[in-house]
């Protein structure tokens, strides 16, 4: 009898993880490593762990103060800034959209879609040498408003289409029900509609941040100096030694805390905003 | 019995058309403002010669020979012949380790959730830390790549020094960090197969080499094809990793063709022209989501 061999698919399994994991690893044990201990060979696993990495991005004691760390933990709090408000209008704004998407046909529907679906796909540097003379001209560059207004716009055809998917899982007999009762159909989608679909703004809210989280070619180009979040920051993170390697892992170990733990609330969404709603179930 | 009680009453109310109305304003207002208004921009830029640098300088218009000189230089074709080599690279590894893993995770094992979750995590880095930890690992003298390699008795590689190297290791930290978004799908689409067909397939007999390749692959493609336009788009347009791991360096020889167009743009402001690039590059990339959308339109009619 021929079976199926375990061992096969445990040794790919293993192998993945062990290509997957193991630089997750490497970048949380070098985020801890002093200068030295970075480029000996063999690789250390065992050393003496050093915080300054994680002092300078929390803006914490003397390793805060030097040249190189300076604005680390002011471009934290712009990250938090703009991605948390970023997300909000994108959710927001995106919901209303979602909701009239799902429930009205108007002329040029379809055409409308694809519009929405195209900002997911457009190379951000091409949009951005339009961006950049925009933005200059309305005086947004370097500005945190400017930020928060292109983090809401990369997220908005997101949030409009994954709402757009959950609203469809509403039936629209509860529109037509409250409506004969004498509810608004304002009314009908503030207090029936929305809390049907509230873990549907909550998963649009998760995805929306991360990708406000992790974004960076935009604000590389539209807030290389004053407002850099995170990201911008530490791509800039040349010492006169060199690369600051402790900050920058120390730096992504920050920025990925956010992003697990949002991943892990929205894991059962996680196919419907990776593929912008195309794939997955989608109930509230 | 009165009037209003045999006809619903609804009064104070929005007519729908303009809650309707209401509702998606902002949106089109953003998306206008943020798409439609810089894309009827760059097309009237594309025919000028300026430069946001020196806008006090009129425009001169050339016409068309924006768009003449970046299609008759070499350079730019080279860079998008890397671009693809680039794509090409990286979709290869994506797609072959991705669904080789998925399929390794369709047993059921202990503690099969736990793995699976810790499979997913590149995805969730920031893409220019995924940059630096590959420079980081895949530098020649120190790095931990070539440590490894130097293990198994091969020379150490000049990973981001030559342009033939740099292009496979900017290619494995693209698909290290995207593998587990085909993982995902590729998971969603074999569970979609009804186990009674695979299991019908292995009672007649078939291997599972068999099965896998006639059955499960097939009867999964047009959710790995929705995969893989997503990936083909993203990878087209990749650039933060290449800003981290090479700089577009040795030269320009690792400049994608977004890349070109940054330095064309943040680099020398040659305005004028990098709206003509950038109307190339909309116009390729709006030919491709049209494809996807074509093919999500066709998919959903025959489910």
């Amino acid at each position: 009898m021929r079976r199926s061999p375990l061992s096969l698919a445990a040794l790919v399994v293993g192998a993945y993880l062990v290509l997957s994991d193991g630089p997750v690893i490497w970048l949380i044990l070098s985020s801890l490593k002093s200068r030295q201990d970075l480029f000996t060979l063999p690789p250390k696993v065992l050393f003496h762990p050093v915080w300054t990495g994680y002092q300078a991005v929390f803006g914490i004691g003397a390793a805060s103060t030097t040249a190189i760390a300076v604005g680390l933990y002011e471009s934290l709090v712009t990250s938090i800034l703009v991605s948390v408000l970023g997300t909000f209008f994108a959710v927001a704004l995106g919901t209303l959209a979602g909701y009239a998407t799902s429930r009205f046909r108007f002329p040029g529907h379809g055409d409308f879609m694809f519009f929405v679906l195209s900002t997911r796909m457009i190379p951000p540097v091409a949009v951005l040498v339009f961006y950049l003379v925009m933005y200059s001209r309305l005086g947004l560059i370097d500005t945190k408003v400017g930020l928060i207004l292109v983090t809401t716009f990369i997220n908005l055809g997101l949030a409009t289409w994954i709402m757009k998917g959950f609203f469809d899982g509403v039936p629209t007999e509860v529109e037509n029900i409250a409506l004969v009762n004498g509810y608004s159909r304002l009314n009908a989608f503030w207090r029936l509609v929305l809390p049907m679909v509230r873990g549907g703004i909550a998963a649009t809210a998760g995805f929306c941040f991360i990708f406000a989280w992790n974004e960076f070619s935009f604000a590389s180009i539209l807030a290389a100096t004053t407002a850099k979040p995170l990201p911008v920051k530490i791509s800039a993170a040349m010492g006169a030694t060199g690369m600051e390697w402790t900050q920058i892992f120390a730096a992504g170990v920050v920025l990925v805390v956010p992003v697990a733990i949002f991943f892990f609330l929205i894991r059962r969404y996680l196919l419907i905003g990776m593929t912008f709603g195309v794939l997955g179930k989608r109930s509230g | 019995m009165d009037e209003s009680r045999s006809r619903p009453k609804r009064p104070r109310t929005l007519p729908d058309p303009w809650l309707c109305a209401i509702f998606i304003a902002p949106t089109v207002l953003i998306l206008t403002l943020m798409v439609f208004y810089p894309f009827v921009s760059l097309i009237r830029y594309s025919s000028l010669d300026f430069s946001m640098l020196r806008p006090d300088v009129t425009p001169v218009s050339v016409g068309w020979s924006n768009y003449i000189d970046l299609l008759t230089d070499k350079d730019i074709w080279q860079r998008f012949v890397f671009t693809g080599k680039f794509v090409l690279a990286t979709l290869s590894i994506q797609f072959v380790v991705g669904i080789a893993a998925a399929h390794g995770f369709q047993r059921d094992f202990r503690g099969r959730d736990l793995l699976f979750t810790l499979a997913l995590m590149p995805m969730m880095f920031c893409p220019i830390v995924v940059g630096f930890l590959w420079q980081y690992m895949f530098n020649s003298e120190w790095g931990m790549v070539n440590w490894l390699i130097s293990l198994l008795g091969i020379a150490k590689i000049d990973w981001l020094g030559k342009s033939e190297n740099a292009l496979w290791a900017v290619a494995i930290a693209d698909a290290w960090t995207w593998t587990p978004f085909v993982i995902l799908l590729a998971t969603a689409a074999f569970r979609g197969i009804p186990t009674d067909i695979r299991e019908s397939a292995q009672v007649d007999g078939a291997s599972p080499a068999f099965t896998f390749f006639h059955v499960t692959l097939p009867m999964s493609l047009p959710i790995i094809t929705i995969a893989f336009l997503l990936r083909l788009i993203d990878a087209f347009k990749q650039f933060d990793l290449f800003v981290a791991m090479t700089g577009g360096g040795p030269g320009s020889e690792t400049e994608t063709a977004a890349y070109s167009l940054s330095k064309m743009a943040f680099g020398y402001f040659h305005t004028g022209q990098a709206s003509a690039f950038a109307i190339i590059l909309l116009v390729l990339i709006l030919g491709l989501s049209m494809v996807f959308v074509r093919y999500l339109t066709s998919l959903s009619n025959r489910i």
